[in-house]
């Protein structure tokens, strides 16, 4: 009920609000998918995923490119877009989900890095316009994208919502308490990280390709960006890791704050992020959800 | 005839981007041994470890262009200053961290590399600073090297003798490989393994901070250069194997002579690819590192 | 008796560096056994478990469980077929509840494999504790879910790795009789434990390692009053 109200009243919003606060919105939204897309794959396994830029970047630029250089229709550009990063990540995964721990993170740092020095060579400019990216207009408004972007972000809190309390959720979890005990009690491990991982790629990379269209323009150093990486991140620790809403919470609180510090203090403003990023580790490393279940306003047990 | 002076001259061009590579890479090899020593020690991955190259870097430049410091001396100089800093830092913040996952030491420092890296955007702007002291080539054997550079690969290859000698010879130094092979051991035996993180991990950022005064002699200086040598020490202590420092030297010298070759014989961007492949390639095929510890 | 061994260990060798962990390990596990596994600390007992489940691979050597060569297969796979362990030190997932902890292992329907984890839960009465947090049992409490998310896998052939100890000696008792009655239902135990009052007591078999070899096979018994296999396992 109190869902169905929500919803009624976020797809309402176009008729009346003005676009600052659309465009405030489409901006929640899209980090709410890019956080529990995060979330999905890394706050359930464990994995650390510091690639994050890299399946919107990928994703971002085949959309981009689709609908620039081949007049293709946002609608199917988006899922192409989505379908393509999430093909690569089949074999990405397979390669490097072998790979444990901190190692695991870093060669995706080393994998985002790559790829945005690789699209901006003239090897690939005639593909990828190289450095000087990719301008372009898909011809969609601001209500219908906000549209797109809300559908997205309600598909994904409902996929993340049906997985965590899915036997294959409990899956990922174990993986993340201690996977070789999980895979002795018959868990194949690495086909469920895979999956989760593609799944993550899937619906960050959609909300990358809406990210691209609605900036209208992509380039090297824009779609892959540590803070596509690092911001999803933030938000999801403010909100609580690997619980179902704290990535959305996180996402909303963190996206007024920013509007706020940004207004303010424009040259300080990502100086306090990181400042904000290190309190957040020493004195809060549990998230909203999690402080209050410590707190006792959330239950301690969980009932299936 | 004129074949064999095209060859020859080939052959110079050769030994002196050769060269050029590992003298780079004698200061790529410092900020690579400070990130698997402190993380091999202290089991943190320090991903603000490029910052205080830069600060380094800035420290130097500052020395000179207001107090008109020499250059070689603010060198020096970096190292117990950074030290100490260093040892700070992990006494106030990161020492909370050796019990905490691996996780949060990971996005804690990289908090810490965005905080020190903008704030040093907001007081010292963008400007690209450089360091104007010995300019100019000198001949060697009919190849020219730049003296500067020349002077920082002696500078480097110092330090990291000076660091060698310390780690085996010194009684804290032995205190210290014990605590990275085994802490439960290293406590029961009566080392502090609580200090001799402090240490380490004070050292890790001397190290950074000396190899940034060192490149303020050679290159420009710019707030977000410790991006790029954050990953190519990444590409290093991979390359080495985590925790080894003669792996790391190895990977910093193999890591500045691929740059400098592939900057030469190919194009400067597709240099840059270099961190990011070998780390790849590594963790697929060798993810113990090149060499036996 | 002509009938195929539940498990079989031939000529395994297993090296880490220059030391052999395990050094041409042969031996048989008859269905419905309960068998200890002794010897002293690096014998190579939990190397031997590591092998048997997939976690280590042999440098040279086989494992077949019911006639399949199992050598050399994946940990989930092996697990599978049916044989479940748990270890020296507790790996159980506790930021999971016990209900979690077990439904994670079941395979199949949704209910069925809900319905097996209560009972289970009941079997090693930690049933009111169904929806706590793994990490708030006890120690003894752990070691029980443990045993049941082993149980929740339908292994045939349980390896348990030092269940006896340090638990209290009711709970001791509690889980020794639980073992008896699944062996009564059918499962094989290989079991690894320093306490020789449990071997004695619970064991039909026992092999000894030393050094990664067998130095002794056969009634327990008999391999307990034999004076130079206490000399190595005690070093008198």
């Amino acid at each position: 009920m109190g869902v169905a109200l929500l919803m009624i009243f976020l797809i309402s919003i176009p008729f009346y609000a003005t676009d600052y606060w659309i465009t405030l919105l489409v901006q929640i939204l899209i980090f709410t998918v890019y956080a529990s897309g995060w979330n999905l794959f890394s706050g359930l396994t464990g994995y650390t995923n510091f690639g994050l830029a890299w399946f919107i970047g990928v994703s971002g630029y085949a959309s981009s490119l689709l609908i620039a250089d081949y007049q293709w229709h946002w609608l199917f550009a988006w899922p192409i877009g989505a379908l393509f990063i999430s093909i690569i990540s089949i074999g990405v995964g397979v390669i490097l989900l072998r790979i444990k721990g901190v190692y695991f993170a870093i060669s995706m740092v080393a994998l985002t890095e790559g790829t945005r020095e690789l699209f901006g060579t003239e090897y690939l400019e005639p593909l990828t316009h190289g450095g000087k990216g990719v301008p372009f207009v898909a011809g969609i408004s601001l209500a219908t994208l906000y549209w797109s972007v809300l559908l997205l972000a309600f598909l994904t809190i409902l996929i993340c919502y049906k997985i965590t309390s899915s036997k294959f959720g409990l899956r990922l979890i174990a993986i993340r308490e201690d996977e070789q005990a999980a895979e002795t009690l018959g868990i194949h491990t690495t086909r469920a990280k895979i999956i989760a991982f593609v799944l993550s790629a899937f619906l960050t990379g959609l909300a990358g390709a809406i990210h691209f269209t609605y900036q209208n323009y992509i380039d090297p150093s824009f779609g892959f960006t540590i803070h596509l990486t690092l911001t999803p991140i933030v938000m999801t620790l403010f909100g609580g890791v690997g619980t179902v809403f704290g990535p959305a919470i996180g996402a909303t609180l963190f996206t007024f704050i920013h509007e706020i510090l940004w207004a303010e203090l424009t040259l300080l403003y990502m100086a306090i992020f990181g400042g904000i990023l290190i309190l957040l580790i020493l004195f809060f490393p549990q998230g909203v959800l999690g402080w209050m279940k410590e707190k006792g306003i959330l239950p301690k047990i969980r009932k299936i | 005839m004129g074949k064999v002076t095209l060859r020859l001259e080939n052959m110079g061009n050769f030994i002196e981007t050769l060269i050029r590579g590992l003298m780079l890479g004698s200061v790529y090899a410092l900020v690579g041994m400070g990130l698997t020593l402190v993380w091999g020690v202290v089991g943190i991955v320090n991903i603000a470890h490029g910052e205080f190259v830069m600060l380094g870097a800035y420290f130097a430049f500052w020395s000179f262009s207001l107090l008109h410091l020499n250059p070689l001396l603010s060198v020096v100089l970096a190292i117990p200053v950074f030290f100490f800093s260093g040892t700070v830092i992990h006494k106030r913040v990161t020492e909370r961290l050796t019990k905490a996952p691996e996780l949060s030491a990971l996005i804690l420092t990289f908090g810490m590399s965005i905080l020190i890296w903008n704030l040093a955007q907001f007081f010292w702007t963008n400007t690209y600073r450089s360091v104007p002291y010995l300019t100019g080539n000198f001949p060697f054997f009919g190849l020219v090297f730049a003296k500067s550079k020349t002077l920082s690969f002696f500078l480097a290859l110092s330090i990291t003798a000076a660091l060698f000698v310390f780690l085996k010879y010194s009684k804290m130094g032995k205190g210290i490989r014990a605590t990275s092979q085994n802490p439960e051991v290293a406590l029961v035996c009566g080392i502090n393994t609580m200090k001799m993180r402090a240490v380490t991990f004070g050292m890790g950022i001397a190290l950074a901070g000396a190899a940034g005064a060192i490149v303020s002699l050679q290159w420009v200086i710019f707030p977000q250069m410790g991006a790029s040598y954050v990953s190519k020490a990444f590409a290093i202590v991979v390359l080495g194997g985590l925790g080894n420092i003669q792996g790391a030297l190895a990977g910093g010298l193999i890591i500045g002579v691929l740059e400098s070759l592939v900057t030469q014989y190919w194009s400067a961007k597709m240099a840059q690819i270099i961190p990011s492949v070998t780390l790849l390639l590594i963790l697929l095929f060798r993810p113990t590192g090149l060499f036996k510890r | 008796m002509n009938q195929q061994p539940l498990l079989s260990v031939e000529d395994v060798v297993k090296k880490f560096g220059e030391v052999a962990a395990l050094d041409h390990c042969s031996f048989d596990i008859e269905k419905g056994s309960i068998t200890g596994l002794i010897g002293p600390n690096g014998a190579g007992k939990t190397t031997l478990f590591n092998l048997i489940t997939g976690v280590l691979q042999p440098d040279s050597g086989h494992v077949f469980f019911k006639g399949e060569e199992i050598t050399g297969k994946k940990p989930y796979e092996i697990a599978r077929k049916g044989i479940g362990r748990t270890y020296q030190i507790i790996r159980i997932f506790p930021k999971m509840t016990l209900l979690e902890n077990l439904i994670v292992v079941g395979k199949g329907r949704e209910r069925k494999v809900m319905e097996k984890a209560i009972e289970l839960l009941h079997l090693v009465r930690l049933i009111e504790k169904k929806d706590h947090y793994a990490s708030d049992l006890s120690f003894g409490q752990q070691k029980l879910l443990s045993l049941a998310q082993v149980l929740m896998l339908d292994a045939e052939l349980i390896l348990l790795d030092e269940p006896a100890a340090g638990i209290n000696p009711t709970l001791q008792n509690e889980l020794m009789a639980l073992i008896h009655q699944l062996n009564e239902a059918g499962k094989t135990f290989i079991i690894v434990e320093h306490d020789m009052s449990v071997i004695m007591n619970h064991c039909q078999n026992a092999i000894a390692l030393n050094y990664g070899q067998k130095i002794a096979e056969g009634n327990c018994r008999l391999i307990l009053e034999d004076e130079s296999l206490l000399e190595h396992y005690f070093g008198r």
